[in-house]
């Protein structure tokens, strides 16, 4: 996951694992960011005396987030203070919360995809994915998918 | 029989350690010199060891047992993808290199899955060329007990096995280390250090028994004898860019130069007025054209 820069988005993981069948069963919640683009949506920020302390919500929009206020405060006035914090000097909030830090919308289920791909034992070439609101979930197998793997997927997700 | 031993000492004075070597008839296996300080591999005389320890004293260095100098060994994973590279084939290689070994990473293009996995007859080849062989598994018992000795069992060469689960044994192998299996990230912690100088000293011990097994019917020439000969007749070789350019096993040397241009040369090379071509095998290598002699032993030429 901190390869992926994915430690602030996955909430939940949860995984099903029969090497007798075999079939190995992934689920990963997240937390979804479709739609939500300024610093405003995806950060706290706090006013401080000279300057503004921007709190991410995840590390995925750390990169996207330093660009987007170095282009606006220059580099002199952004510092990077911890792993998904970020201190503006010299700058008020309403200054900082609608600064858009990308043009379109984030969908991180492609770095969901990779970090499954990446947990999934590398024999189990027959893969299902099934997308939801917030949740995917995958099945490996080295069979076709059986139906009874597929009602183990779905009790896993409607279990917590 | 000859021991084998890594010395760690300053660079100064160290032409005497090299001058009692030759009195003895030992060999510098390799040489390795970082700023003023000094790491040579050394192969020496049994009952020599007690007179070489009293003067590595007196010149203030270290010498540590390693019986893995002289042998290539093979880290095998199961591919060539993220899951099993690089981190547990790496970290059990480089604690390998710390024991004296020449180690080269293999990954196989199939020896995934429970009814793909398998070895190919080229790979075979390719792992059979080295001394010993560690396969790199992962963390399922019934997958390990059941489909993967496919992967080893025909394997003329001694194979050792890590993986996750606590095994005592596993079909087909010289040994089994425990609590390795699959991991994603750079060794740390001294619990897996700890697993991973286990891999090294099984490894030690296979080859040490190797080594016995050859005296029963031994070579009609020491390899490093070959080594030293091939270094000073074929200069080419010592000028090679690979590292270790000319690489000592067990059964014989591995020379980093292309097969094509150098085996006449390497085949005529002279020890004792005999051409090597006569005491040897000199043939080409699976790995980058490379010229492979292995010594034939003593019970072919009765």
């Amino acid at each position: 996951m901190e390869d992926l820069a994915l430690g602030g988005s996955v909430q939940t993981v949860h995984m099903f694992i029969r090497s007798d069948g075999p079939v190995f069963i992934i689920k990963i919640k997240y937390r979804e960011f479709v739609g939500r683009n300024t610093l405003g949506e995806l950060s706290r920020i706090l006013e401080r005396g000279n300057g503004v302390r921007i709190i991410l919500e995840s590390e995925v929009d750390l990169g996207d987030a330093l660009k987007a206020l170095w282009n606006v405060f220059g580099r002199d006035r952004v510092e990077q203070v911890g792993r998904m914090d970020i201190v503006v000097s010299r700058a008020r909030e309403d200054e900082v919360r609608n600064i858009k830090i990308r043009d379109r919308a984030l969908d991180i289920s492609n770095k969901i995809n990779e970090l499954a791909a990446r947990i999934i034992p590398e024999g189990f070439r027959i893969r299902s994915v099934t997308k939801g609101a917030g949740v995917m979930t995958f099945i490996a197998a080295e069979d076709p998918i059986t139906e009874e793997w597929k009602e183990i997927a779905s009790r896993m997700e409607g279990g917590d | 029989m000859l021991k084998y031993l890594i010395f760690e000492g300053g660079l100064y004075r160290h032409e005497i350690l090299e001058e009692f070597l030759q009195d003895i008839g030992g060999f510098v296996v390799q040489k390795t010199v970082v700023s003023l300080d000094l790491i040579m591999n050394l192969a020496v005389p049994e009952e020599e060891v007690g007179r070489l320890q009293e003067l590595v004293v007196e010149l203030k260095g270290k010498v540590k047992e390693a019986p893995l100098i002289g042998t290539e060994v093979a880290v095998v994973a199961p591919t060539l993808s993220r899951h099993h590279l690089p981190h547990p084939a790496c970290d059990i290689a480089e604690n390998l290199r710390r024991s004296g070994a020449k180690t080269n990473i293999i990954g196989l293009a199939r020896g995934v899955g429970q009814r793909i996995v398998h070895t190919s007859a080229k790979e075979k080849e390719l792992i059979e060329e080295h001394d010993i062989a560690v396969f790199t598994l992962g963390n399922f018992e019934r997958c390990l007990r059941e489909f993967k000795p496919i992967l080893f069992r025909e394997l003329s060469i001694p194979v050792i096995i890590t993986g996750g689960p606590p095994l005592d044994s596993l079909p087909g192998a010289q040994g089994y280390v425990g609590g390795i299996g699959r991991y994603p990230e750079r060794v740390r912690t001294g619990e897996m250090i700890e697993r991973l100088r286990a891999v090294s000293a099984l490894s030690g011990r296979v080859a040490e028994q190797r080594r016995r097994e050859l005296d029963i019917d031994p070579l009609v020439v020491e390899p490093i004898i070959v080594k030293e000969e091939v270094e000073r007749q074929v200069p080419e070789s010592v000028e090679a860019l690979s590292p270790n350019p000319v690489t000592l096993k067990v059964d014989g040397v591995r020379i980093k130069l292309p097969y094509d241009e150098y085996h006449d040369k390497v085949a005529g090379i002279t020890l004792d007025g005999k051409r090597l071509g006569g005491l040897a095998v000199v043939k080409r290598s699976l790995m980058r054209d490379y010229i492979l002699v292995r010594v034939l032993p003593e019970s072919r030429f009765k």
